[in-house]
């Protein structure tokens, strides 16, 4: 089972990138991969195989995000810098280094002109990603910097760190706007909505909050009976509902509205660790996350049934990313594996 | 978005100042969309104000005099400034050149006193000069033409001497309907002249008794509504006739208009410097031109035009107002250049923070469920948590209040041909666009 995929593909730091072709060939049998290929009656759902395993991070990496065009992958890591890859060869594109201390989340702007950084060393950094060089640094959080994300007008952006606040910072003269006294436990999560008038932000409390993004009011607080760890928060896409993950091994659809929850999604493990969850639209709609038993879960959004289960990694899979418009997945792996994977469904993309 | 969570009961006008923007301008705009304000000032620059950050986002130097007027294309991409220099100067937003690059001049040959897009093409450009004459200015392939709008005037049996004693009016207001299908002029004379903005004809003139010089002109988002402000201190609300479509022989209606509303200051008779609808049409503020204070006077359209508040904004004498295009806020300029942003502030609702937890006004008897404590099997209560579940959720479907409302046009049915006229070679204008976030490198404002 535990085969070490890493080894059968050249590392694309090393200058070799695998060709699109021969990538599916040269990796070895997976799992995932053993059922018959081009069935003439395929089963509908999700059938994503690993086409790239990448490796470059020497310690854990924390956060992974395709560019809004999708045709790059950004990767953070306790090593304290990022990556980019190229999605559709795998090929390191550039490494960027700055922070001081490990790196908990990036987040790229909806141009994709720049991607910001938090990290432990208390700053936010801002890179511009057509020079690849560092050109702000946000000061303010009094302790780690967690969680970031821009609201859609990219002219902001929201934190949550270790200092138990969200902070709102105007981006291009790098000026701390609204400090939230939050929650009473580090900040996990913080996104805006699809408009930018909401922030959603959850944190080690086990609380979910909704503020004003104007106003900076709290206008509600979403918690469930048992108050577990609350780790992973986000919008759908019309914002109707945030998507909640919690240290009980369990992800949540909330209706905010209603203070009800509508969806639960559960059968992978999440006990410790701080775990991204994603929706993808580009077949069917899905959820995805990552699990501390290596593996990557995706769940029919309607039926919260497990479609597929991604195995590979080798350790806790903390970061998945869905690509914007293609059937890919990325996730990566802690200290144990140290790869991130790109898992592509054929069907739409194949070469 | 956030509308549903802070109130359940519609807008009203606002009532407090929310920030202050020190920009040194003679008046502000907010954009179609309400994010940004632009302002001009006396030393002939304008600035792109960012509301979210409340920093100028954009510089913009084009002329050596004084900025009188500015306007936003309708998706926000292009600015227009008009300067007394007399020059118009077009501005593309979707540049991130440092400092911001003309994307078009046009020169007069007179101070221009205002200038405005046409409402669905910002290559059509409306200009008013001080000298009393506009001009609607075409930069389309097809259709370029400058054409002054010239009153029609009557044809006298005397002789010529007859003629040429009569005094051509001076337009002192001109503006494009929100459809675009008419140009509205105000004169000095008391005259409201409409013109067929395809034809360039003139199609109505009305003639406002007692109202002197018109100074503004101002209509709902509709277009079924209209406000003037004139010489004799008096704002006067309008219904919009329709027009029916110009004729060949040249033939305009000469009709007075009567107002439905006169709004007035009844004890200080203090003019107006400016007037603006809220965007549901039901508000009307009024910028008082008090020498002493800021005083914004809002009238209740919805329940017969009654007073509703003045509000104060301090010592500084009011400029400019300008309602936001969905909000319930007015950006005011005082005399010394700063922006006042007016909001309608909500309450700090402390219950907010507490999970499941709800704030009442007063004390409510609380009625028991039939079933409220009874002892439910735990296998059951999941099995019922499951059967909930299963219903289907959207999570794609924008909310309603989130898609941009299409607004019925007074007078304009579809496929008007004085409409789509405008249509034809469309500006790059996109629904989508966004303004680009230019990082700062430490340049002075």
């Amino acid at each position: 089972m535990d085969i070490d995929a890493a080894d059968a593909v050249p590392q694309p730091g090393s200058g070799s990138a695998p060709a699109q072709e021969n990538a599916d060939v040269e990796m070895p049998s997976l799992p995932i991969k053993s059922e018959p290929e081009q069935t003439p009656e395929r089963k509908p759902g999700p059938h994503y195989k690993i086409r790239f395993s990448l490796s470059g991070h020497t310690m854990s990496i924390s956060s992974l995000k395709f560019s809004p065009d999708g045709s790059k992958l950004a990767s953070s890591g306790a090593d304290r810098i990022i990556k980019l890859w190229d999605t559709y060869t795998g090929d390191v594109l550039r490494t960027l280094v700055g922070h001081t201390e490990g790196i908990s989340d990036i987040a790229w702007s909806n141009d994709g002109e720049f991607l910001a950084s938090a990290s432990d060393d208390k700053t936010i950094r801002i890179w511009d990603m057509k020079l690849g060089t560092e050109i702000k640094t946000l000061l303010g959080h009094t302790n780690f910097v967690f969680c970031l994300n821009y609201n859609p007008n990219s002219n902001l952006l929201v934190s949550g760190g270790f200092d138990e606040t969200v902070r709102v910072w105007d981006v291009a003269r790098a000026k701390s706007l609204k400090v939230l006294p939050a929650h009473s436990d580090p900040v996990t999560s913080v996104a805006f909505n699809h408009d930018g008038t909401l922030i959603v932000s959850c944190a080690m409390d086990g609380l979910i909050r909704i503020w004003d993004a104007d106003s900076g009011q709290c206008l509600k607080t979403l918690v469930d009976d048992d108050n577990p760890i609350c780790s992973h928060v986000k919008f759908t896409a019309n914002s109707k509902f945030v998507l909640a993950s919690t240290q009980d091994s369990t992800i949540r659809l909330w209706n905010y509205q209603t203070s009800r929850c509508v969806k639960t999604y559960t059968g992978h493990t999440n006990r410790t660790y701080c775990i991204f969850a994603c929706f993808t639209n580009t077949k069917g709609k899905y959820v995805a996350s990552g699990s501390e038993d290596a593996k990557v879960y995706i769940w029919d959004l309607q039926t919260r049934q497990i479609l597929q289960v991604l195995e590979g990694h080798r350790d806790v899979v903390l970061a998945v990313a869905t690509h914007p418009t293609k059937s890919i997945i990325a996730s990566a792996s802690m200290e144990k594996d140290l790869t991130i994977r790109l898992w592509y469904d054929n069907e739409d993309t194949s070469p | 978005m956030n509308e549903s969570l802070i109130s359940p009961f519609n807008i009203t006008h606002p009532t407090t100042v929310q920030t202050s923007l020190f920009a040194l301008a003679s008046f502000a705009r907010f954009d179609p969309t309400g994010r940004y304000v632009a302002t001009g000032r006396v030393d002939g620059t304008a600035a792109i104000w960012d509301l979210d950050t409340r920093a100028a986002v954009r510089i913009l130097d084009g002329h050596v005099k004084a900025v009188s007027s500015l306007d936003w294309s309708r998706h926000s991409r292009y600015v227009l400034t008009a300067s007394k220099d007399w020059n118009v100067v077009v501005w593309d937003l979707a540049s991130s050149c440092v400092p911001a690059q003309r994307c078009l001049t046009l020169r007069f040959d007179a101070p221009v006193v205002s200038a405005s897009f046409h409402p669905r093409n910002s290559r059509i450009i409306l200009a008013l000069m001080t000298t009393g004459e506009a001009y609607l200015v075409d930069q389309r392939k097809a259709h370029r033409a400058r054409v002054e709008l010239c009153e029609v005037q009557e044809e006298s049996d005397d002789e010529g001497a007859a003629t040429s004693t009569r005094v051509r009016s001076a337009i002192t207001v001109a503006r494009f309907d929100p459809s675009g299908k008419h140009i509205f002029l105000g004169t000095n004379g008391g005259y409201i002249l409409v013109f067929n903005t395809h034809t360039k004809t003139m199609v109505a003139r009305h003639k406002i008794t007692g109202a002197g010089a018109i100074k503004g002109l101002e209509f709902t988002k509709t277009g079924r509504r209209l406000v003037s402000n004139s010489a004799d201190r008096t704002l006067r609300q309008f219904t919009v006739p329709i027009y029916p479509p110009p004729t060949a022989d040249g033939a305009y209606i000469e009709q007075e208009l009567e107002p439905t509303h006169r709004f007035n200051d009844p004890i200080n008779k203090t003019a107006w410097h400016a007037v603006s609808y809220s965007p549901d049409g039901e508000w009307l503020a009024g910028g008082a031109a008090d020498a002493a204070n800021h005083k914004i006077y809002i009238w209740d359209i919805s329940n017969d035009g009654q007073f509703a508040s003045a509000l104060d904004g301090g010592r500084e004498p009011l400029l400019h107002l300008h309602w936001h295009p969905s909000k319930s806020s007015i950006a005011s300029t005082t005399n010394q250049g700063n922006i006042l942003i007016w909001h309608c502030p909500h309450p700090e609702r402390w219950g907010a923070f507490a999970g499941g937890f709800e704030e009442l006004d007063e004390n409510v008897e609380y009625e028991e469920r039939e079933d409220e404590f009874d002892i439910e099997d735990e296998a059951d209560m999941i099995r019922r948590k499951m059967k909930a579940e299963e219903e289907e959720v959207d999570i794609d479907t924008m909310p309603e209040a989130a898609k941009p409302r299409e607004v019925q046009l007074h007078g304009v049915q579809p496929g008007d041909e004085d409409v789509t006229w405008a249509d034809e070679e469309p500006d790059d204008d996109q629904q989508d666009w966004k303004m680009g976030v230019i990082m700062e490198e430490d340049w002075d404002l």
